[in-house]
């Protein structure tokens, strides 16, 4: 929603490239972002929990038999620390700042959902993939440095350095496995079960120490992860990179991409690996010729050497990179409406439009590949202190996305208040996305 | 005092919307309700006899009864302790020896005191034609408990009649269905 809205600083974050009618901003530290976005595809809270009297059970199957293992839970929040900016000579401006951002998606683990839900009896001769299993999670601090440049009337570009700070990681992608049960009329018993190339790893950093020691209580991981706030353990960059093109007086498109970076985790790493294959038809007795006082074959625990030898789990400590969920942003926008300036001949200020509009593509890589929206906005400037946006989107949580921005100024002082899907506020229970960005901070024009 | 009136109107929406917004028409207490409640198809023992089996290795002397005993682990495992509600076991032989067995299935606690047990004897038969007997023996109810007390699986199989002669094989397949509830 703040995606070019040239009077937020904002903006700069998700496009360094943006063209800006700022000299100078100053954010009041932790309050002039803070942003929070949920989303899931496939199901929302009132699928489950609907007050109607059915069983709840019942809901939880409906939905495990709608929901596809492509279907995914995500969470996003960010909270702005630091942010500060001004113009460098005629065409630039610098702009750096520090925020915590914490980031989890996960993919429904269908299969291995439906084997503990429904167990295999409905399933025989069915695979039950474990490549379901796909998640990554992260909390991080982010410090950046950025520049925007304005080349001529026409080009605007910029770019942003950032220094990641990784305070928790975790994630397990490209798992591969299959369980299944086969009927088998011409095999030693009714069915064989089989768990066939299995591999599932989860690397995890700054998670080992949390649970040394027998673990830390809730409060205590909280205090110890914030501790880790400002200078986590492990440390990574990346890169933003944005322009804007004005190809007439009305007509411009824009674009950019974010956290084209990596995180190296090297400290506080631990990893878990569950790999190998196995099958078996059940034990077979051998009816052994065995005297009053000797024991049985112990053909359990031999079941159980085989297993371990077959089927493996370690942990170790192997350092790991981990790249950051890639963004991108790609528009174009329309305007019309002049606004009215003042005549004074001293004051060199290029014409704004009242009216924008404006559509704009937008993408975050996840394991299985990208995510996507499309918007369509109205940006509309009431007067020099009060903006308002109106924006209707799809994506992969909703086709009926409505947004609304709005953004105030007073003197200098900036508030801004951002929500998407107001639809799915009326009644979060049945919405399958929403988030709210808002803050507070001085913006200085120099009109 | 048109665009002040516009701009407190969306001002008050998105405000309205926004600090009303809630979970509605949910029962999250229901949480508390849901169930896992899987049906596991497991296999549990299978062999195939022929007549070296009824055999004494030592003096080649027939043997008419042999025995074994499997400890089944997971029948102790908190998972069955806690949710098992039903068991279905299934237990098929196919004889192709000309004279009648008998088949005892016990299942034994801890302490070997036996929980229940699954007898009949198994049809004679031959190469063309096989006795066989399948048999389903559903334990749920009370009777549950019988098979969380449950350990370890005794077989002992008897030919009943003097044989004519001891070619033959006999097959044994059996099968659990658990159902849990969590």
């Amino acid at each position: 929603m703040l995606y070019n809205v040239d009077d937020l600083s904002q903006s700069l974050l998700q496009n360094p490239g943006t063209n800006i009618d700022f000299v100078k901003h100053f954010g009041i530290p932790f309050f002039s972002q803070i942003h929070v976005g949920v989303g899931s595809t496939g199901v929302t809270a009132y699928d489950i929990f609907s007050d109607d009297g059915r069983n709840i059970n019942n809901k939880v199957r409906e939905v495990m038999n709608s929901i596809t293992a492509n279907d995914f839970v995500a969470v996003n929040e960010q909270l702005e620390i630091l942010t500060l900016g001004w113009k460098v000579g005629q065409r630039g401006y610098f702009s750096g700042g520090i925020y915590q951002e914490f980031d989890a998606f996960a993919y429904f683990p269908k299969d291995p959902a439906v084997l503990a839900f429904e167990g295999n009896n409905d399933y025989i001769g069915q695979n039950f993939d474990f490549s379901d299993v796909s998640f990554t999670g992260e909390m991080l601090t982010v410090y950046h440095i950025g520049f925007n440049y304005k080349f001529n009337d026409e080009l605007t570009l910029g770019a942003r350095l950032k220094g990641y700070s990784g305070i928790f990681n975790v994630e397990s992608i490209d798992n591969t496995g299959v369980f299944r049960t086969d009927r088998t009329p011409n095999g030693d018993n009714f069915f064989r079960h089989s768990l066939e190339d299995l591999n599932v790893t989860v690397n995890t950093s700054g998670y080992a120490s949390l649970n040394d020691d027998g673990g830390m209580t809730v409060d205590q991981a909280a205090k110890e992860l914030l501790s880790r706030s400002f200078f986590g353990q492990n440390v990574g960059v990346g890169i933003d990179f944005g322009f804007n093109y004005k190809m007439t007086d009305q007509f411009s498109v824009n674009g950019s991409f974010q956290d084209l970076g990596v995180v190296y985790h090297v400290k506080d790493v631990e990893n878990y690996s569950y790999f190998g294959s196995y099958a078996t038809d059940g034990l077979e007795p051998l009816f052994p010729e065995l005297d009053d006082d000797e024991e049985t074959i112990p053909y359990w625990d031999v079941f159980e050497e085989q297993l371990d030898a077959n089927l493996r789990d370690e942990t170790y400590a192997n350092n790991y990179k981990y790249w950051r969920p890639l963004k991108f942003n790609a528009g174009f926008e329309f305007g019309t409406g002049m606004a009215l300036l003042p005549c004074d001949p001293l004051v060199d200020v290029k014409p704004r439009f009242l009216n924008l509009f404006g559509m704009l593509v937008s993408g975050v890589k996840r394991p299985r590949g990208f995510t996507y929206g499309v918007t369509a906005y109205w940006d509309r400037k009431l007067n020099d202190n009060f903006r308002f946006r109106l924006a209707y989107g799809a994506d992969n949580f909703t086709q009926t996305k409505i947004g609304v921005m709005g953004s105030v100024r007073m003197s200098n002082f900036n508030i801004y208040m951002a929500a998407n899907d107001l639809i799915g506020f009326t009644n979060l229970a049945k919405a399958n996305s929403a988030s709210l960005q808002l803050g507070l901070q001085f913006i200085f024009k120099e009109l | 005092m048109k665009l002040k009136t516009l701009q407190i109107f969306l001002t008050l929406i998105v405000f309205c919307t926004l600090f009303s917004s809630c979970f509605k028409d949910v029962d999250f207490s229901e949480a508390e309700n849901i169930q896992l409640t899987p049906d596991l198809k497991v296999s549990i023992i299978e062999y195939q006899l022929n007549e070296i089996d009824f055999t004494d290795s030592e003096t080649g002397i027939f043997t008419p009864v042999i025995h074994d005993t499997i400890r089944l682990e997971y029948l102790d495992d908190s998972y069955v302790q806690d949710g098992l509600m039903y068991a279905e076991f299934r237990f098929k032989h196919e004889n192709t020896f000309s004279f009648p067995i008998g088949s005892k299935i016990i299942f034994l606690s801890e302490e070997n005191n036996s929980q229940f047990q699954v007898n009949y004897t198994i049809p004679a038969g031959s190469d063309v034609n096989p006795g066989i007997i399948d048999t389903l023996h559903i334990m749920e109810g009370e009777e549950i408990k019988k098979v969380r007390r449950s350990i370890n699986m005794a077989i002992e199989l008897q030919i009943l009649e003097e044989p004519k002669s001891l070619e033959g094989e006999l097959d044994f397949s059996s099968r659990g269905l658990y159902r849990f509830e969590f």
